[in-house]
């Protein structure tokens, strides 16, 4: 993941997944998170959709996430295996609003982790999102529940989020970019980005930060 | 200094060259493309400027200038127009290095923010590096590809500007060196993506601009053909120049930024015809070059043909037309080199099929080859042929053999003249080539080559064969040892053994090789004709005969037929509908025909009998699913407060969040679901639905129906809800009981039910299919309670469940259906939903997949009628919905795509998959997923779907193809010369959507269509 570096700025392009039930919004929060705006106005993704944030991470580092919008159905279709293809994070969204959303979840996480691997085998970084949480009833207290669920099933953390409201939403992909470079620690490049490389350390063979091979 | 040390200096000189000659080659051979920043670039152009600076007289040299060459090169510019060329862009290069210069200097701190505009406005040109200025009079020569032609004009003119004793001047050393530059001068040299690629990723908006601003000066430039001929370019005159130069230099500037101008291929999608009589001179001419031998080749299935001599010199690239013309060259060359030589990797033999390609696994892993896989087209990847000579195994055999070969099998071949031509124009070629060889014939060994007909292979291998300069000399003395392998071994140079007394023999001998190398190459036509021709129609409907038809079905012409239907050609107006699409106007009329609602031809009676037929069928289907939803509402509901009494009572539910629900006690519910409706209904029966275990919950069915007809509102669950498996026709029964004996107003949920068995006959007219009057017509159906039990039967809960689920997305994707569109008001909204829970109450095993309504809406803005909608939606998902995720038709898609480019853009095929995985043409997913339609803007939508549904009786089934064909085709430079990935193809044709201009990319598919038709029907 390590990208060319230019006058001592690391700069990393992550393929980050946003997934999740149709309808639950995750076009919405990546509009949200990348244009910073809310709009009524989307369509259902079909197939995949790309947008791209640019993380000013700390003024060594520069990280570029390249946001995969997965449509809510594909996970019927055999796409998905291409579409996760090389992702090192990815964020799953449910609606808070319908519980079959949440349930949906469980699928959609293990869809993920049989398709999808780091380079050391160990499934990629997820953050669970309940999104919506705007038109939740009232503020009772479910943390502990999630914060169950989230160590079952393998995500990271959650957050409450909502595209509308923008709450959380750039807090939540901080928090995944935050272990997906703890990860990129010990990561080849190679394996977790493969076309870029060649691309990039031809120029600069020796800045590339990969541990390995 | 004595005349040998002179000698062994420009020898040393020369053969510096050389080596960087070797080297470069060598690069470009494993690699395809020389970066122009390579150091071997460098190293070239230092060797050269050696040789050019050796001994330059003093007055050529310019007395007080400290560059030789730029004062060479200026010099030379003032009588030679190449060069003025060359020194006109030395300049303009130097003058842009100026300016980067200054303007570094100017913001010094500047140097970020810079780049980082970059990524949005476009790349500033990059500053050359001290190497590149030190050498750029013969770097812009060799990227211009003059080079060459520059050298040869010196050495012709030597006396000029060279001491007498100067290498230029030798009439030996100046003619090789500028032999030795014609293949550097014929490669491509690329400034690929570097590291800072990453800030320079343009939006697909910006990669077109940059493109058009390129494209605009290429077509200036560019043959009708779009592609100009290798290192043909039209030179700007003199005169013009100033004139011409803020011009050039702004394109100068733009190619810098992204594009390499050098990089035009000799054939390309322009030239995808099988034209044989294209390269056949072509090589003819090459071949004259070819005094020297070669042993190695470097092929792709782009259909480029590197030759590469031993001493790593590499001649100019031969350019096949796609069609198989490479592997047939190649495979009459492996014939050629029987038995003796051979090609190493040898040609695969298929079964049926002829030579294809070997597999290569990758291509820099030592094993080439692996198993060949059912794939029917050979795949895209660089071959690195070399000719070896494992021993004379089969010598005499082989050469009867052939005799035998040619002899039977000549006649098949015989009343085809065509490719007889083409044949006798082959073996010319190779014949002349053979003549002109140095080194033909040396191999004394065998009589039997001397004297049969059809022998002698060896003389010929050898004439390719470069790594036998030793063994040549060696078995025209000793005999045959000639077929020791020595790769490598030598680099002398040859002498000329001119052997005419044998040329008879090689002809005869040719001939029958050539015979034999034909059928290979006719043999794999075939299996590209077998594999094309199921996509298009053999018959060629021209876009002129009858009339002309570019105008399409006008009005005019609709009305007559409507008038004269019975003398009217269906295939006539389908014809004038492909290639000029329908008339806003009359759309409404004509796609219920064209979608097959009617069949052309009807008469008015036949019509209106359809229409009430399909009227009936769609209000009954409209029954039977709103029956359905109440009860699925119902159930929603009912679930809903059987989960506040589990949570209530703490009963374990099966499902995960309940389970979660039960190990935490506090947690409360409301994460998961903001109940709309939590009032006392659901809440009143917690106890009950607890000691039961069929839930009998209360359900206010007036609180329902409001509900159901809301469309957002709508909050339904998807599968896998907790108590479903509980739930049972029973239960469903005695909640409506139960709901009866509350006495709430239940007639109007029971009415609803009963109609689906009852099947009422109504008085039915298209007029009362309003989604109002059916309501209407519901609300005021008499019941009888009776029926309830026998239409709650009638539900399995599985179905139940499925039919919530896909009420549920259809909601969802309904709401957000194209809602920036002046038609979709919430009532129209409401019919597309309708339609669409009819189709999928009709389909529900395949169930509404997302797209669906995509499919349906422009429908509904031109029909604008539910009913006709929805019958013209059922007929277009018989096709499309094999599309749709259990349908297998996308796959095909896919793999006939695939063949596709492969076959009419083997150049943008290899690259997609140098680029890895992207073969699988993931890309076009949603282009044939929803027939462009999210690609397109509406009305482009309406054009070219109406082409697509006429395609099959004109000119395709599978027209589809073509149109995403012509959208790969119309952007493939910009996919070309950005590299583009996987990734990167499909962000670029996301950010286009609805961008394309349509009429360009219909005519263009049907050029596509048309030209797959004549390459099968000239096969």
């Amino acid at each position: 993941m390590a990208g060319g570096s230019v006058s001592e700025c690391k700069e990393y392009l992550f393929k980050v997944l946003v997934i999740g039930e149709l309808g639950v919004g995750k076009t919405s929060l990546i509009k949200r998170y990348v244009h910073q705006l809310f709009s009524q106005h989307y369509r259902a993704t079909i197939g995949v959709d790309f947008a791209l944030k640019v993380l000013h991470w700390d003024s060594k580092t520069l990280v570029r996430l390249q946001l995969w919008d997965i449509a809510g159905q594909e996970r019927f279709g055999n796409m998905t295996r291409v579409y996760y293809k090389e992702a090192v994070g990815a964020l799953v969204v449910f609606d808070v609003t319908r519980i079959s959303t949440f349930n949906a979840v469980t699928k959609w996480k293990h869809d993920l982790d049989s398709k999808v691997r780091l380079a050391n085998g160990n499934p990629i970084p997820s953050v669970l999102l309940a999104n919506k949480c705007d038109q939740k009833k009232d503020g009772t207290n479910s943390a502990s529940l999630i914060d169950n669920f989230c160590k079952e099933t393998g995500f990271l953390g959650w957050f409450e989020t909502s595209a509308k409201d923008n709450i959380n939403v750039d807090e939540a992909a901080r928090f995944l970019v935050e272990h997906i470079l703890l990860n990129d620690k010990g990561v080849p490049y190679e394996e977790s980005n493969g076309d870029r490389i060649k691309l990039d350390q031809e120029p600069i063979p020796a800045e590339s930060k990969s541990g390995c091979c | 200094m004595g005349s040998t040390t002179e000698e062994e200096f420009k020898e040393k000189l020369l053969w510096n060259v050389k080596r960087e000659v070797k080297q470069i080659m060598e690069e470009a051979v494993t690699k395809k493309f020389v970066h122009e920043d390579s150091s071997h670039v460098i190293a070239l152009c230092s060797a050269v400027e050696a040789c050019l600076g050796h001994m330059l007289k003093r007055r050529a040299a310019g007395f007080l200038r400290s560059d030789k060459i730029a004062a060479l090169f200026t010099k030379i510019g003032k009588v030679y127009a190449t060069a003025e060329e060359v020194c006109r862009k030395v300049q303009e290069q130097l003058q842009q290095q100026a300016d980067i210069t200054r303007r570094t200097q100017s913001t010094t701190m500047g140097q970020e923010p810079l780049r980082r505009q970059g990524s949005v406005t476009g790349r500033v040109p990059q500053p050359l590096s001290a190497q590149a200025i030190k050498h750029i009079w013969v770097r812009t020569a060799l990227f211009d590809k003059v080079l060459d032609k520059i050298v040869q004009y010196i050495v012709d003119n030597s006396s000029k500007y060279y001491e007498k004793e100067a290498l230029m001047h030798d009439s030996v050393f100046g003619p090789i060196l500028a032999a030795l530059l014609v293949g550097p001068c014929a490669l491509e040299y690329t400034k690929l993506k570097t590291a800072d690629h990453f800030w320079t990723d343009p939006s697909a908006n910006e990669l077109v601009q940059r493109h058009r601003i390129h494209g605009a000066h290429r077509g200036q430039e560019a043959s009708p053909g779009r592609r100009p001929a290798l290192g043909i370019r039209k030179r700007q005159s003199s005169g013009s120049m100033s004139e011409d130069k803020f011009a050039a230099s702004a394109r100068e500037y733009v190619e810098s930024l992204h594009q390499n101008s050098r990089m035009h291929l000799l054939y390309g999608k322009n030239n995808v015809l099988v034209q044989p009589s294209l390269y056949l001179p072509q090589i003819g001419k090459v071949s004259k070059h070819l005094d020297d031998t070669w042993c190695l080749l470097s092929a792709d299935c782009g259909g480029t043909l590197v030759l590469v001599s031993q001493d790593g010199i590499q001649r100019p690239p031969l350019h096949f037309p796609p069609g198989g013309h490479l592997l047939a060259f190649l495979s009459c060359l492996e014939t050629g080199l029987l038995p003796r030589g051979q090609l190493e990797p040898p040609l695969w033999s298929q079964k049926g099929k002829g030579k294809v390609f070997p597999k290569l696994r990758k291509r820099n892993s030592t094993a080439r080859l692996v198993d060949q896989d059912s794939d029917d087209e050979p795949v895209a990847a660089d071959y690195v042929f070399r000719i070896v000579y494992p021993g004379h195994r089969h010598e005499s055999t082989v050469t009867i053999n052939y005799h035998h070969t040619t002899g039977s099998r000549a006649p098949s071949l015989d009343d085809d003249e065509e490719e007889e031509d083409r044949l006798h124009a082959m073996i010319s070629m190779i014949c002349s080539r053979n003549l002109t060889d140095p080194n033909v014939m040396k191999d004394h060994g065998d009589v039997m080559e001397m004297q049969g007909f059809g022998s002698s292979p060896s003389s010929w291998q050898q004439a390719e064969n470069a790594s036998h300069a030793s063994s040549c000399l060696s078995c025209s003395v000793g005999g045959g040892s000639s077929s020791i392998e020595l790769p490598g071994a030598c680099t002398c140079m040859h002498e000329r053994i001119p052997l005419k007394m044998l040329c008879h023999n090689m002809k005869r001998q040719i001939v029958s090789r050539a015979f034999y190398g034909w059928l290979a190459y006719c043999r794999h036509l075939s299996t590209v004709r077998t594999h094309l021709s199921a996509l298009v129609n053999h018959n060629i409907v021209p876009p002129d005969k009858p009339c002309e038809a570019s105008g399409g079905l006008s009005k005019d012409i609709w009305s007559k037929y409507q008038k004269d239907c019975k003398n009217y050609k269906e295939l006539e107006l389908l014809r004038l509908v492909y290639y000029g699409g329908v008339q806003h106007e009359i759309r409404k009329e004509v796609w219920p025909f064209l979608l097959g609602h009617y069949k052309f031809g009807m008469g008015k009676k036949d019509m209106m009998q359809i229409d009430e037929k399909i009227a009936a069928r769609y209000k009954q289907v409209m029954r039977e699913w709103k029956a359905c939803e109440v009860i699925v509402k119902q159930r929603e509901k009912e679930m809903q407060s059987a989960i506040f009494a589990k949570l209530s009572s703490g009963s374990s539910i099966d499902s995960h969040v309940m389970k979660l629900i039960h190990r935490d006690s506090t947690l409360s519910n409301e994460v998961f679901m903001s109940v709309d409706e939590p009032d006392g209904v659901g809440q009143g029966t917690p106890s009950e639905s607890d000691n039961t275990p069929t839930m009998t919950t209360v359900v206010n069915p007036v609180a329902l129906a409001p509900d159901e007809r809301s469309l957002v509102e709508f909050d339904s669950p998807d599968s896998g809800l907790p108590s479903s498996r509980n739930y049972s026709v029973a239960s469903a029964h005695s909640q409506i009981l139960s709901s009866i004996d509350d006495g709430q107003s239940m007639e109007e949920e029971t009415e609803e039910e009963a109609t689906p068995r009852g099947g009422v006959g109504e008085a039915s007219g298209r007029d009362s299919l309003s989604e109002d009057r059916l309501c209407s017509q519901l609300d005021k159906l008499a019941t009888n309670s009776e029926d309830v039990p026998l239409s709650l039967s009638s539900y399995t809960i599985e179905m139940l469940d499925t039919v919530a689920l896909n009420l549920h997305r259809i909601d969802k994707d309904v709401a957000r259906c194209d809602r920036n569109y002046y038609y979709f008001t919430t009532s129209n909204l409401e019919k597309l939903r309708n339609i669409m829970c009819s189709y999928v109450w009709e389909h529900l095993e395949v169930g509404y997949v997302q797209g669906m309504c995509d499919l349906l809406a422009p429908l509904m803005v031109i029909l604008d009628d539910e009913c006709l909608a929805y019958s013209c939606f059922t007929q277009l998902m018989k096709r499309m919905s094999q599309n749709f995720p259990n349908g297998g038709a996308m796959d095909t898609h896919f793999a006939n795509m695939r063949s596709l480019i492969q076959i009419l853009d083997s150049e943008l095929f290899e690259l997609m998959h140098q680029n890895g995985d992207y073969t699988h043409f993931y890309f076009c997913y949603r282009w044939f997923l929803l027939d462009f339609k999210r690609e397109l803007l509406y009305e482009d939508v309406f054009a070219v779907w109406e082409v697509i549904w006429v395609a099959p009786w004109i000119a395709s089934q599978h027209f589809v193809l073509f149109i995403a064909l012509a959208l790969v085709e119309v952007y493939r430079e910009i996919i070309r010369d950005n590299n583009m990935d996987f990734t990167d193809i499909i962000k670029f044709f996301n950010e286009m959507a609805e961008r394309h201009d349509v009429q360009h990319i219909l005519r263009i598919a049907r050029e596509l269509v048309h030209k797959v038709q004549t390459l099968i029907e000239n096969k």
